[in-house]
């Protein structure tokens, strides 16, 4: 492949493309309405479907269908639409079908400003459908990180049967970097293992990995799929002793794989006391204070969550425990700057936080910097 | 008093919830459809009409001669939406309206299923009533079975968009204000190319028309129209589950009938018209897509 | 498309109300496992095959020798609870 130019969200939807997405349903939204069109440009001449369903709502049913059908699924959305779907990715994270859901932040909440940036959803990634469930979300920090990181969310969320967040926003989303993918052909995404005879196969049942291999529906295993709370067979069940396995192995099921799950990107200079920690179009911003207080003799840890769920508790320990101030750079209120501060007490947390949609700015933060020392 | 004609625990082999494997049941080619591994009787309500409408769904498909691993059936959620799990097909049961939109993306990635969408009168009409509109006006092959009992049932009887002028529910007490929902003519103007009615009375009729809604490409609707005597005939004080029934038979009307009425005598007709009222053939949505697929790969821009 | 005159058992359009002179024309098996006494079979049979057993809460065969395989019973059964077989 040769340098181009691209954006973020065009990014995304090669990155869906190379990891296998042959079905891509959405509705419009500002900032993310380019990963649809360019979808629905390039799906076809790959014999994928692409369809603008009638809302969000629908747009998130579909690609949980089309997955049950066979097909590796994607939508795109902003905060809005993000709300919107809530309901349905409970579904999916609860019948653990895979599939990926990106969520192009803008500033909210509500209308808010739909050109603007910002990292406001980041909380609601996490507990935005009801009733406790698992859910992993990464976010990139540049335009081939967009494409990496949509693949990597293709990966996990077959390999941990789980709906995958890629949590960007209007400044990736819309900015062009030159980048140079790999050929398509190179790329390998986790594919579904189902060993047993339809006779025997139960979709949801409590393997000792913590997760059941997912056959598609109308190939020979015919089984039932239900939002209901269900046996290992799939049928609703009110039984505690199959609530209570069920229960236990969805919402630990990440756990034991989150070594694989957790990615971040450290910087580390010996000696630092204080870190910045940040995601996303911030982390830009983090990046270039980090660089800029280096510059001025100043030592600096730089800590960027790629992903923000589950939350890289062991990096962030760790990270707590060589350091006196960690700097939370977002844009947003403070909402990963809770988990931080969570793991490594308010203490030790600085909030630089912004959510007007304009980015913080790199003087922002040694200004924080200075301020808490 | 017990007799050679019926069979009960003490002549059972196996598990007495699940299907009897032997005799009986095999005697019945409808009851092989059901699922071997699922605890019966099912959760209806003594009397249900769901049930007689499953029953129906189960006559047309096996008279159509379908392979159970080509037959998908998306529930939405209420009473209806409990059917496909007694099945042996490809089921799912999703959320409150949302069969169409979840059966959309099945029939997209398999148009080769029959994809049958199972619903209630509010699951598709209320909060359902967006993806009703637009599967239909889509022409995606999809059946769409809507029971209409004109309430919501599961939840204890409140009114729908079906529930009749003046019929009490238990969140119109005083006696629901709201029109109810033409279904049937709200599928045609959305541009559905199968739209039928029947009830649960004419049970063999339903067959007629679900196997010729499933058999057809496009957006089909067979509207079964059933009764809820536990909430709703309860509260209007419409008796039990057989005399619901009873006025299922007395109170429609077919269409063939009503169109030999004089002019006069049709706009004065009050009873449910059963019938097929469209049958057209318009261009199916995923074999639509299919040729676009095929003009792009050949180099269309 | 599937004729309408394909769909097997059709009803007749009127049912004697007398016992068939040759015997029954269909045979009715209830699983009263299944059936929750709703009592539509008893009260639409046509010829009157099926009542209510007073020491259950579900029908018995009173009269099988005047079933015609009418096949209302098992067609608007809400349980799937009986079975007709069109004798020969």
């Amino acid at each position: 492949m040769t340098v181009k130019l691209m954006q973020g969200n065009e990014a995304i939807a090669m990155g869906a493309l190379a990891a296998g997405c042959r079905f891509y349903a959405g509705y419009p939204i500002t900032p993310s309405t380019e990963v649809a069109e360019v979808l629905a440009r390039e799906l076809p001449r790959v014999g994928g479907k692409f369809i603008q369903m009638e809302d969000e709502i629908a747009s998130m049913a579909a690609i949980i269908g089309a997955r049950v059908g066979g097909l590796k699924s994607m939508t795109a959305t902003s905060g809005p639409g993000f709300s919107l779907m809530q309901e349905n990715l409970g579904y999916a994270a609860n019948t653990e079908i895979p599939c990926v859901v990106v969520d192009v932040q803008r500033l909210g909440p509500s209308t808010g400003s739909p050109t603007a940036a910002a990292q406001g959803d980041v909380m609601q990634a996490r507990w935005g459908t009801h009733g406790d469930h698992p859910i992993i979300a990464l976010s990139p920090i540049s335009v081939r990180q967009a494409f990496d990181l949509t693949v990597t969310a293709f990966d996990m969320s077959e390999r941990y049967r789980t709906p995958v967040l890629l949590m960007t926003d209007e400044i990736i989303g819309h900015m062009r970097e030159p980048v140079e993918f790999p050929d398509f052909s190179t790329i390998k995404v986790y594919e579904q293992k189902v060993n047993e005879k339809p006779e025997d196969y139960k979709a949801f049942r409590n393997t000792p990995d913590g997760v059941p291999p997912f056959a598609a529906q109308g190939l020979g295993y015919r089984y039932h799929i239900t939002g209901m709370l269900h046996d290992e067979v799939g049928f609703p069940t009110q039984r505690m002793d199959e609530i209570d396995p069920w229960v236990e192995r969805l919402n630990s099921k990440l756990d034991k794989y989150m070594d694989e799950i957790a990615l971040v990107e450290a910087d580390h200079q010996v000696g630092a006391r204080v870190a910045l920690l940040s995601y996303g179009c911030s982390a830009r911003t983090a990046r270039h204070a980090m660089k800029a207080a280096r510059s001025r003799g100043q030592k600096v840890d730089l800590l960027t969550l790629l992903t923000l769920w589950p939350f890289p508790e062991r990096q962030v320990e760790a990270l707590g425990e060589r350091v006196d101030r960690i700097c939370v750079v977002e844009m947003n209120l403070g909402q990963m700057a809770l988990e931080v501060e969570r793991i490594v007490g308010r203490k030790k947390v600085v909030r630089v936080t912004r959510a007007n949609g304009e980015m913080i700015t790199p003087q922002m933060v040694l200004d924080a910097m200075e301020v808490s020392k | 008093m017990s007799n050679q004609h019926i069979l009960d625990a003490a002549t059972l082999e196996n598990d007495e919830a699940l299907i009897p494997q032997s005799g009986w049941f095999e005697r019945s080619e409808t009851l092989q459809k059901l699922r071997k591994n699922k605890k019966f009787p099912t959760i209806w309500c003594s009397g249900c009409g769901i049930g007689v409408v499953m029953g129906a769904l189960i006559r047309a498909i096996d008279h159509l001669g379908l392979k159970n691993d080509d037959v998908a059936l998306v529930a939405g959620i209420g009473c209806s939406a409990r059917m496909p799990v007694y099945m042996d097909f490809n089921t799912m049961h999703t959320a409150h309206g949302r069969a169409l939109a979840f059966a959309t993306g099945l029939k997209i990635a398999r148009p080769d299923m029959k994809v049958i969408a199972v619903m209630g009168d509010g699951d598709a009409l209320a909060i359902g009533g967006n993806h009703f509109i637009h599967a239909a006006r889509r022409n995606i092959g999809i059946t769409a079975l809507v029971v209409n009992n004109a309430i919501y049932g599961m939840t204890g009887g409140q009114y729908s968009p079906t529930t009749p002028l003046g019929g009490r529910a238990t969140t119109a007490p005083y006696g629901n204000i709201e029109p109810p929902f033409p279904i049937c003519e709200l599928a045609t103007a959305a541009g559905a190319s199968y739209v039928a009615r029947s009830t649960v009375y004419h049970a063999l009729e339903l067959d007629k028309f679900l196997a010729e809604a499933i058999a057809k490409d496009g957006f089909s609707l067979v509207e079964a129209v059933s009764y809820c005597h536990t909430t709703y005939g309860r509260l209007n004080k419409l008796g039990a589950a057989a005399d619901m029934m009873r006025s299922l038979k007395d109170n429609t009307i077919s269409k063939s009938a009503l169109d030999r009425m004089t002019p006069e005598e049709k706009a004065a007709n009050t009873k449910i018209v059963r019938g097929n009222f469209v049958n057209i053939d318009r261009p199916e949505y995923t074999n639509t897509y299919a040729d676009l697929i095929t003009r792009v790969q050949e180099g269309e821009k | 498309m599937p004729e309408a005159s394909a769909i097997p058992n059709s009803p007749p359009a009127a049912v004697p109300p007398s016992a068939p002179k040759k015997g029954p024309r269909g045979e009715v098996l209830l699983y009263a496992r299944w059936c929750k006494g709703c009592r539509i079979c008893v009260e639409f049979c046509p010829a009157k095959v099926l009542a209510m057993d007073p020491d259950a809460d579900h029908p018995y065969v009173a009269a099988p020798e005047k079933c015609t395989a009418c096949h209302f019973c098992d067609t608007h059964c809400p349980d799937l609870a009986i079975v007709v077989r069109k004798l020969e």
